[in-house]
């Protein structure tokens, strides 16, 4: 009885445990993980929109390629960045690097609202300007013949 | 804000908007090339029909023209011709060298395309890419010059045809094998 209890522990413990995701994480090497980080932040040129490490474009398969060849040679991340900007220019990153024109484009978004902003505040109060107010005070009471004329128009 | 300020505003705003709209939807091959006077990488690869390697440091002190291929890419089929007279046109000054590079192919397809269209100068294998991306290749046909010094002179994506061949032929390789300044103008 104690044994079967025993067992039943055991098994239960092994069927619990999270083997399948260990054996996921153990899947992927310190170097895979560099890959990867690096491959993030570099641009498919031929899918544009899509960085290296998700497209399955061959070239970004050969260039996830290159990445882990020089890895493994012992180059830095900012020396395989390095090798590919001086391949491509600054296209290659996904994050173009902050310096010359490409300055426009991290200001840029920035100033599309703030002009846009603007251009929509004087248009708006423009139009509120030009709509006519309500009269500021009540209009003087009719006098009689006014009032008799009213009525002999609405009856009509 | 004066009628000027928003006028400034809004030229200001079309201004960036198609800056962007470039960005997101134009062609990256029209990019310019950042390897213009750099030094060309000295790759190497396989003869695409005898197998024997083929390096372009032996070629070092002649003008090199490089033609990125593939027997799968239409417009290699286009500038087929074109590169063939190219050749033709040159071959037979001693400074003057031509090769092609046969981009992510297979290796029957490309002998099979060679057979089928002929060819005049020698083709090397792009086994894993890595000549493609060392010369910044975004697809095929690309066409790079390099000068005696070895330097990358002109870069041009696309089918040599038309008034390509004509910038290429007059304008490229017939002044650099003169050592005369070239003009890129297309």
């Amino acid at each position: 009885m104690r044994m079967s209890i025993r067992f039943t522990l055991i098994l239960l413990l092994i069927l619990t445990s999270p083997w399948p995701l260990l054996a996921e994480v153990q899947d992927e090497t310190a170097l895979d993980i560099q890959v990867r980080e690096i491959a993030k932040t570099l641009r498919c040129t031929v899918c544009q929109t899509e960085n290296i490490w998700e497209s399955g474009a061959p070239l970004a398969q050969q260039m996830r390629g290159v990445v882990r060849e020089r890895l493994k040679l012992g180059h830095s991340p900012e020396d395989i960045q390095e090798y590919f900007l001086s391949r491509y220019g600054d296209y290659i990153m996904m994050e173009p690097p902050k310096h010359g024109v490409n300055w426009l484009i991290w200001v840029g978004p920035f100033i599309l609202l703030l002009g846009g902003g603007l251009l929509l505040y004087k248009e708006v109060n423009g139009w509120v300007r030009g709509t006519p107010s309500p009269p500021a005070a009540a209009p003087p009471p009719l006098d009689e013949q006014a009032r008799q004329r009213l009525e002999r128009e609405l009856e009509s | 804000m004066t009628k000027g300020w928003q006028l400034t505003l809004v030229l200001i705003l079309l201004g960036l908007f198609a800056l962007f709209y470039q960005g997101l939807w134009g062609d990256p091959r029209h990019i310019p090339t950042v390897l213009i006077g750099t030094d060309a990488p000295m790759v190497e690869g396989p003869d695409v029909e005898t197998g024997d390697m083929i390096s372009l440091e032996q070629f070092k002190g002649k003008v090199v023209l490089l033609n990125f291929w593939a027997s799968w890419c239409y417009e290699c089929k286009v500038e087929h011709e074109s590169v063939l007279q190219l050749h033709q046109l040159f071959k037979d000054d001693p400074n003057f060298v031509m090769l092609g590079v046969n981009y992510q192919d297979k290796l029957p397809d490309a002998q099979q395309y060679l057979k089928e269209y002929g060819t005049t100068f020698p083709h090397m294998r792009d086994l894993h890419g890595q000549i493609a991306i060392d010369y910044g290749v975004y697809g095929v046909p690309e066409t790079f010059v390099i000068d005696q010094e070895g330097k990358i002179r002109y870069k041009y994506v696309g089918p040599v045809t038309g008034h390509m061949y004509t910038t290429i032929t007059q304008n490229i390789i017939a002044p650099l094998l003169k050592d005369q300044p070239i003009n890129t103008k297309s």
